[in-house]
């Protein structure tokens, strides 16, 4: 695996990068997917990362994930990034509160994926099984699984993409309300230019294997950037009458 | 070879392609509900105790020759007669002894090779073919082979059983461990688990559906294996007892080591589906509660 990961220890509300990102090159056989790409987020920065299907936002996430075997650059993370997928990806054969503690390594694990649960919202289901849950609730499970390793980098993979409206709009609520609260750097790579505007501190739009495309939002009362902006970038032209 | 392909998300192994229909029914049929839990219960039973009492008229007015098919009355009389005074209890402990001990030794060498060769592609090109072949071989064709090994005495009996067994397992439990969700090992890795975490908490639960599916199919064929290793050379044991009531023409004793190796395959049965009950309380298919 190339992800450099430098020993150091940190405490999670610390300010500084959660991931630097320089010059990666990700390929398949024949073909650069991603192609000298440079990205830093801070901790407790909310990154959302746009791009049309097959862009190569997905595979960026997985390399950062370490998912998968980068071909050139360097990824340097303090610390082994959480991921939440499409897909809630629990134990069907665990219970709840074990399926948080998956890879927990801490005196009490149990105590301490009942905090991440009721954090979520379901500290009353600890010991029920996966298939007793809503997708809302399993999607709400995982993000507890990940957030209770402590990340100072969370890697979100279009986590609400499945879900129906109304549950999203609260799931964009929660994940607000968490990461508030833990301050990890987050790379949301998403399809919704919506929740895109609504979530994060920055906007990447990723074209051709690189970032084509920043926006910073400033939020407190200046105006944000427009749907249409950003959906022009993605290369949506809106149909005019003109 | 193809039959070790095991990409598909199929739960129906080897074996499981027959399950008794009372388990695999849909239980909420229109016309169960009005009869209730208990009614189909009963509807279960009325066939086989219709069948009884008409094969009880049938021999007590004499038209069926006890020669050929001897009352249930008579069968019930002999079992409870051998039983007291003769070795039937012996015989049926020794039998189950014998299936016992080769099952374990069948299971364990089943699992172990499972999963050798569910984790190692290596492995599997070493070990794979050559299980294929012996599993398509008969018990029957390789009984004087292993009579011409071990003799016609325990160790021989044991062998039979314990080559009956190990096939099912081996391929459940490759199965098993080959249809495992990628996508969860992923999250396993996410999570910062270790190879041996990874087996313990994803892959061997995972791959616990398919190999409780090897260890019912197992049990059928050890019972197979045990009346053909017993019905030659034999001095005890249920087969035994078969072959020695031949001798004497005493069809009661035929039919009432029949209907014993009928019940034990019940149990062996009733075993099975425990076990998957209780492993697999999780599982949508196999819960206690649904």
């Amino acid at each position: 695996m190339n992800v450099h990961v430098a020993p150091q220890s940190s405490t999670p509300f610390e300010s500084g990068p959660a991931v630097v990102v320089s010059n990666l090159v990700r390929s398949y056989v024949s073909r650069v997917v991603i192609e000298k790409l440079n990205l830093r987020i801070d901790r407790g920065e909310f990154v959302a990362l746009l791009g049309e299907s097959g862009c190569g936002k997905t595979t960026l996430l997985r390399a950062l994930a370490g998912l998968d075997p980068i071909q050139g650059g360097r990824i340097v993370a303090p610390r082994r990034p959480a991921v939440v997928f499409q897909e809630h990806r629990l134990l069907p054969w665990d219970n709840l509160w074990r399926n948080v503690a998956l890879g927990l390594q801490v005196q009490d694990p149990r105590a301490r994926a009942a905090e991440a649960l009721t954090e979520v919202g379901l500290g009353d289901r600890l010991e029920d099984w996966p298939r007793n849950l809503s997708g809302g609730q399993a999607q709400r499970v995982a993000l507890a699984r990940a957030l209770v390793q402590q990340p100072e980098l969370l890697l979100l993979d279009e986590p609400f993409a499945a879900l129906d409206a109304l549950t999203r709009i609260r799931m964009h609520q929660l994940v607000r309300e968490l990461v508030a609260n833990h301050q990890p750097g987050v790379l949301l790579v998403t399809h919704d230019v919506d929740e895109a505007i609504a979530l994060a501190d920055r906007i990447l739009v990723m074209r051709n294997g690189v970032i084509a495309f920043e926006h910073r939002a400033v939020r407190d009362g200046s105006t944000p950037i427009s749907r249409a902006e950003l959906l022009s970038e993605l290369g949506v032209v809106p149909h005019s009458a003109s | 070879m193809s039959n070790i392909e095991l990409s598909q998300v199929d739960r129906t192994a080897i074996g499981a392609d027959n399950p008794p229909l009372s388990q695999r029914r849909p239980r909420s049929s229109a016309t169960a509900s009005k009869l209730g839990a208990r009614g189909v219960q009963l509807l279960s039973w009325i066939a086989p105790v219709l069948l009884v009492i008409v094969w009880e008229a049938l021999a007590d007015a004499g038209w069926l020759s006890p020669q050929v098919l001897p009352a249930p009355s008579k069968v019930i009389r002999t079992a409870f007669k051998l039983a007291t005074t003769g070795s039937l209890l012996n015989d049926l402990g020794v039998s189950l002894l014998r299936a016992a001990a080769g099952f374990a030794i069948g299971a364990t060498v089943g699992a172990a090779l499972g999963v050798l060769v569910g984790f190692s592609r290596i492995a599997e090109a070493a070990i794979d073919r050559s299980v294929q072949m012996i599993r398509a071989i008969p018990f029957l064709a390789a009984l004087p082979l292993v009579i011409v090994w071990l003799g016609v005495g325990e160790a021989e009996k044991i062998f039979l059983v314990a080559l009956g067994v190990t096939s099912p397992i081996y391929i459940n439990t490759v199965l098993g461990i080959r249809q495992v969700d990628p996508k969860l090992l992923e999250l396993g890795r996410v999570q910062g688990l270790s190879s041996l975490q990874l087996i313990r908490r994803i892959i061997l639960p995972g791959a616990l559906p398919s190999i409780l599916t090897g260890v019912r199919y197992a049990l059928a064929t050890a019972w197979l294996a045990l009346v053909v290793a017993e019905t030659i050379g034999a001095q005890s044991g249920i087969g035994f007892l078969t072959m020695d009531a031949r001798e004497f023409l005493r069809t009661d004793v035929i039919v009432l080591t029949i209907v014993i190796y009928a019940l034990i395959g019940v149990a062996a049965d009733a075993i099975a589906r425990f076990l998957e009950r209780r492993l697999l309380a999780w599982h949508p298919n196999y819960g206690a509660e649904r």
